[in-house]
């Protein structure tokens, strides 16, 4: 028996834990995919992970690579189940959490309620010092008090401590030692200070990122730490790698001390995936997107980078002000816009698709179980493009006559007949992501036609050719198993850092050397970070990104800058790329100076990813799975009778066009008229718009 | 399938997109623009007008600049009246309250007309305020200005670009009367590239769907937020409700507010003369304030539009304080606005405490402090507005720490920036516990915000409005506390300002920014003793003045 590679992902949701495990031969380099799903299980969650691998049939001990995706994080924040924080900051700056920004994006609303924050006045004391924003000590750091403050959390039941002192960015010097004076005092107590997660500038933001990283420290400690005991009681000789929100993974040591680089994690993996299947199929500038039950997600690669940033806030919308966390996450945009998504009519005959979901109870109308509104799957099954006599793979039994009812309220309310109140809802919904995907593409400066669309999720494919045909994009492609994507996005992610430091500069001669420093400096840490998990520093790639603006200006233009250091004599050629990037994005440029705010360092390394094998066409024409014809409502283009092909069956090298329906238990794609498919050598579907 | 061009769907769609294209416009300002006071506080507005100048959708901003555009552009299109006077890829200009810029010098409003072929299918436009447009103080603003030609240049509605090409005479007069050209430069051209952005989605909207179809999809916004706003008055108290106040300055203002199913008439006639000094406004300042109190008053949520505010009747009388006569000042027309928003507010607030809070610290506590940077060399100047407390609500404490009704999408400056940028040392940021301000409901906390100066020679301006007159209470809640600034200086000795212009202030001495309490709403016997615990405990209230208000027994 030949050599094999086993790479499993394990994905923790809110209802399912999914699996997927490839099997590499190495010689046939030929995958064997295993996918399995069992019940999450709260709030023991590696239970669910065991019993996943067990019902795929996946024995532990003979896995080479693990990565694992959970939304423990984000559901200790949203539902508030973090522990008691106290929080330790620069005197006079207490009320910091609290003062926030100040502002309210819910404008005329004169209750606007803001923001309650993480942590009590109480709990909020301060230490006298200070640093100022050059890094120099101006008063120094008196930890007299400490040990009084720490007695009075420990009375009050404070579990987790956060440190955050004024430009902490610049010099961590006092954070430091007072970490390591708590550590000493309290050694029980989680504690973690700002400048071990961020450091960047802007005092709210980055003690609300302590403070939220502490509130859900010990949970995830504890998560962690009995995710990897299971697994290797049950024979995992290696260490799983945990899932992060800049595409990432990342080591489990390393998560468990900062677990609020965990956030955004599961859309992450999705939009890597998207990222590493333009490199795959020669398609580098993708728009993916990623439309689940209750929210349809996008973000914008080009040339095969995925954008992170850290200007990320949980719970911020029109009407709030939401919570920032500073830390690496993929630059996305997400609106409340799933198959789920319900349909409504507002007292002034307007018609509103979500943000409401009917969620997996009682779910669309035409579950049966009990759900009485119209949802955007209501519709999609109404019109034909769902089949529904294989709804959900065959497993559900759809109830079209609660559809109807629920529809035709819709059209009542609109003074329309069904057929025309679904085509508005599909019409609605399609908008609002259109909506979204200007918002990372034009937005940005980016034409969406120079893109390729990958759309990814349950149901990606069934929106993604008219989503395309509104922006002028002309590629539209759906991965092969497009509903377990994210896992597949897991397994193709490296080791991978994203390093934000805070630094002014000009760009005048003379200014390279202090710029080359604050890289290598970085880089220094990145790599004393990999080696003491045991990687080769030859093994580790960076990418410097510089961070411009014009001089007196704030938001700041990240630019990729070409590898190598940086020398007086290629300021010149840094200041060009930055106006052009900044012309792209704004239609004008200044003859202004320029200036570096600061760096973003990518560090990664590979680590045991898989490499796909394409397949040469099979010569068998797609009529051999053709399941059939039916009448599919395509909205603004009519009614069509469409060819139905088995999507388990297709081929590498199978043609046909439009209009058509792949079905496959997990997605239904929708191939309007006069669209030309074929099936590459991956087994992803293309399709290319007249 | 229904006609394609006339669906309400379409419509509907058409709808949402010059929503996402007024956001749009927002973005790309606020990411482009030089001064703090635009791209940190967000003292600007966008928005999207129809042909004639009628304000179809606005951006996020501050609410006090969104029904300013309208009066801009509508200036702009009588002006520009000739065939041929409008260009594609003109660009407007104007800043002159007496000429469609309403609110004062500094703020210049920039629109750019949408063509589809030779015709004028919409504009876009947004406003901002720029650091310095020149006149006899830093930053434009002086409380000693006399007439308006103190207050900076005056830019009467005029063209800035022509078909495309920048006219350099005119960016070389704005600049050369300026403090701080290149920062004028750099703010006008953020304005400049969002409004282009704005058109180039408008023309590609109206392409899609069709000149007529694009302009009847503007036009039922306009009547749908009408609708909304009938639907709201009608459920609103009807009769006529008076009130007066005394002002900070000993005088007093008057309100008249009739609401019935169709009409909501605000009646200020009754009110002093315009003031020689800068705190006049604009007529068209007070109806901005009216349409905002109105839009809070009925939906808050739904669209803002030039429908919203057709049930709306203004009247005022030319040459009063809230109906300056040119050539008034009008720099500081933001402490007068805010106080006519206020006094319609409480005049309300007694009829409709559902739909409105108590007072709440109500005022913009413009402050403005400059010198040089001692890093840099360079010079700086802080333009900022103050978070305050806000009053109680109904069944709810008020907010700490929040900018007033004028502002919302407005970000207060972190002291990590601003100790970089200005050179200037923040030793603290802090919720101020002053008393006041309890009841039932509490109203909410102010800051106290400690600038020290660190180079001789540096100045400041303040105006502060509610600095002896303190922010109401309702249905028996206590009155909240002041908004002032002091200035303790190094060599001994403290002063107190509300309203100062051009101050000296030294290294080492130190700017105190006090901001108040907002009202109470409620007999504080009533309230909660958990809460007043967790008042006492979290600081913001003595043990011995919580036993006395309160009877809280410890």
């Amino acid at each position: 028996m030949a050599e094999k590679t086993i790479r499993v992902a394990t994905d923790v949701g809110g209802t399912f834990t999914d699996l997927v495990c490839f099997e590499t031969g190495s010689d046939s380099g030929i995958a064997r995919i295993v996918t399995a799903k069992s019940d999450t299980t709260p709030p023991n969650f590696e239970e669910g992970v065991l019993n996943v691998l067990e019902k795929g049939g996946v024995d532990p001990a003979s896995v080479d690579f693990l990565a694992h995706g959970t939304t423990v994080v984000i559901n200790a924040l949203t539902e508030r189940k973090g522990v008691k924080v106290g929080l330790i900051t620069t005197e006079g700056f207490r009320d910091t959490l609290e003062i926030a920004r100040g502002n309210r994006p819910d404008f005329f609303n004169l209750h606007y309620e803001k923001p309650k924050p993480f942590v009590p006045r109480y709990l909020r004391r301060e230490l006298p010092g200070r640093i100022n924003y050059h890094g120099e000590e101006m008063t120094p750091l008196d930890l007299s008090a400490l040990p009084a403050i720490l007695e009075d959390f420990k009375a009050d039941g404070v579990q987790a401590v956060a440190v955050s002192f004024l430009h902490s960015y610049a010099n961590p010097a006092h954070e430091q030692a007072t970490l390591a004076e708590v550590r000493e005092l309290w050694p029980e107590a989680a504690v973690v200070a700002s400048h071990q997660i961020t450091r960047e500038w802007r005092e709210y933001e980055r003690t609300n990122t302590a403070v939220l990283s502490a509130y859900v420290q010990p949970i995830a400690e504890r998560y962690l730490s009995r995710l990897a005991g299971g697994l290797k009681e049950k024979g995992f000789g290696k260490s799983p790698y945990i899932m992060q929100s800049n595409c990432g993974v990342d080591s489990l040591e390393a998560v468990s001390q900062i677990p609020i680089t965990m956030v955004e994690s599961g859309p992450a993996s999705g939009f890597w995936g998207a990222a590493e299947l333009g490199k795959l199929i020669d398609e580098p500038d993708v728009l993916a997107l990623d439309i689940g039950g209750t929210t349809a997600k996008c973000s914008l690669i080009e040339d095969g980078q995925v954008k992170i940033m850290t200007d990320y806030w949980i719970e911020r919308d029109r009407t709030t002000a939401g919570y920032p966390i500073m830390v690496p996450v993929v630059d996305l945009v997400e609106i409340g816009n799933g198959g789920g998504s319900i349909a409504w009519v507002d007292a002034f005959g307007k018609l509103h698709v979500g943000p409401q979901s009917a969620g997996a109870v009682p779910g669309p109308a035409a579950y049966g179980r009990g759900g009485t509104e119209a949802t955007t799957t209501d519709a999609n099954l109404w019109l034909g493009r769902i089949n529904r006599d294989y709804f959900c793979g065959g497993e559900i039994e759809a109830d079209m006559a609660a559809a109807e009812k629920a529809i035709k309220a819709v059209g009542e309310k609109l003074g329309v007949d069904a057929d025309e109140a679904a085509r508005g809802i599909i019409r609605i919904a399609n908008n609002n992501m259109v909506n979204a995907l200007k918002l990372v593409s034009l937005n940005r400066g980016h034409d969406p036609r120079d893109f390729t669309l990958v759309a990814f999720g349950g149901g990606g494919a069934m929106h993604a050719v008219a989503l395309a045909q509104e922006l002028g994009v002309k590629k539209v492609v759906v991965p092969a198993a497009a509903s377990v994507f994210s896992a597949w996005g897991m397994m193709m992610s490296d080791l991978r850092r994203d390093y934000f430091v805070t630094r002014l500069a000009d760009l005048k001669p003379g200014a390279a050397e202090g710029i080359e420093g604050v890289f290598a400096e970085t880089e220094a840490r990145a790599i004393r970070q990999f080696e003491a998990e045991g990687i080769d520093a030859s093994k580790v790639k960076f990418l410097r990104y510089g961070k411009f603006r014009y001089q007196n200006q704030e938001h700041t233009t990240e630019v990729l800058l070409d590898s190598g250091k940086i020398t007086d004599d290629r300021l010149p050629a840094i200041e060009a790329a930055f106006h052009e990037t900044y012309e792209r994005e704004y239609t004008y440029r200044l003859d202004a100076p320029v200036e570096m705010v600061g760096i973003h360092l990518v560090a990664s390394a590979e680590v045991g990813k898989l490499t796909m094998t394409r397949r040469e066409p099979t010569g068998a024409a797609a009529d051999a799975v053709l399941k059939g014809r039916r009448k599919v409502d395509y909205a603004l283009e009519g009614i069509h009778e469409a060819a139905i092909y088995d999507g388990e069956k297709l081929e590498p090298g199978m043609k046909f066009t439009g209009p058509a329906i792949v079905e496959d238990p997990g997605s239904t794609i929708v191939v309007h008229p006069g669209n030309a498919v074929e099936v590459d050598g991956y087994g992803n579907i293309r399709i290319e718009l007249k | 399938m229904s006609d394609r061009t006339n669906d309400p769907i379409t419509l509907e769609i058409i709808q949402n997109s010059l929503q996402a294209t007024a956001d749009e416009m927002f973005a790309a300002m606020k990411k482009a623009a030089m001064s703090s006071i635009i791209y940190e506080v967000l003292d600007m507005g966008t928005g999207i007008l129809d042909a004639k100048g009628r304000l179809a959708s606005s951006g996020a901003g501050i609410p006090a600049f969104i029904g300013v555009l309208d009066k801009a552009v509508k200036v702009i299109v009588e002006k520009f009246d000739h065939p041929g006077d409008i260009q594609p890829g003109d660009v407007f200009t104007t800043n002159d309250p007496y000429q469609g810029g309403v609110t004062h010098l500094n703020d210049i409003v920039v629109a750019m007309p949408v063509f589809v072929g030779d015709r004028i299918i919409a504009w876009t436009a947004n406003i901002a305020h720029n650091s310095d447009i020149g006149g006899i103080a830093p930053g434009s603003l002086s409380g000693e200005a006399t007439e308006i030609f103190q207050e900076g240049l005056r830019l009467p509605a005029i063209k800035l670009i022509s078909e495309g090409e920048p006219i350099k005479p005119v960016f070389e007069i704005m600049k050369a009367n300026s403090r701080m050209p290149d920062f004028l430069e750099g703010d006008v051209w953020a304005a400049i590239a969002s409004v282009r952005i704005g058109a180039k989605r408008l023309a590609e909207l109206a392409g899609k769907y069709g000149i007529d179809t694009f302009e009847r999809a503007m036009a039922s916004f306009m009547d749908f937020g009408e609708k909304v706003s009938l639907t709201e008055l009608s459920r609103l108290p009807h009769g006529t409700f008076a009130l007066s106040e005394e002002q900070d300055d000993g005088r007093i203002y008057n309100v008249k507010i009739t609401i019935s199913d169709t009409e909501f008439v605000v009646d200020l006639r009754d009110n002093p003369d315009q003031d020689s000094g800068p705190t006049n406004t604009s007529r068209d300042g007070v109806m901005v304030c009216a349409q905002m109190i109105f839009k809070s008053l009925t939906d808050p949520y739904s669209p803002c539009n030039e429908g919203s505010f057709r049930p709306i009747r203004l009247l005022t009388r030319e040459g009063s304080v809230f109906h300056a006569r040119e050539p008034a000042p009008i720099g500081f027309y933001f402490e007068t606005e805010v106080r006519v928003y206020d006094l319609m507010w409480r005049c309300l607030a007694n009829h409709a405490s559902e739909r409105l809070a108590a007072g709440h610290f109500s005022s913009i506590c413009g402050t403005f402090i400059g010198g040089t940077h001692p890093d840099t060399g360079r010079h700086y100047t802080i333009i900022e507005p103050q978070l305050g407390g806000w009053g109680a609500s109904e069944g709810r404490d008020g907010n700490s720490a929040i900018f007033s009704g004028f502002h919302g999408e407005t970000f207060n400056t972190p002291a990590e920036i601003s100790e970089a940028r200005n050179g200037l040392f923040v030793d603290r940021m802090e919720l101020n516990p002053a008393p006041g301000g309890e009841g039932q409901w509490t109203g909410g906390h102010g800051i106290r915000l400690d600038y020290r100066i660190r180079v001789d020679g540096s100045f400041l301006t303040a105006g502060y409005t509610r600095s002896k007159v303190l922010p109401w209470a309702l249905e028996g809640g206590r009155e909240g506390s002041p908004n002032y600034v002091e200035v303790i200086r190094r060599e001994g000795g403290t002063e107190r300002y509300s309203f100062v212009s051009s101050l000296t202030v030294n290294k080492d001495d130190v700017i105190r920014i006090v901001t108040g309490t907002g009202g109470g709403i409620g007999d504080p016997k009533a309230r909660d003793p958990e809460k007043v615990r967790e008042d006492v405990r979290n600081g913001f209230i003595t043990p011995e003045r919580a036993k006395e208000i309160y009877g809280f027994a410890g």
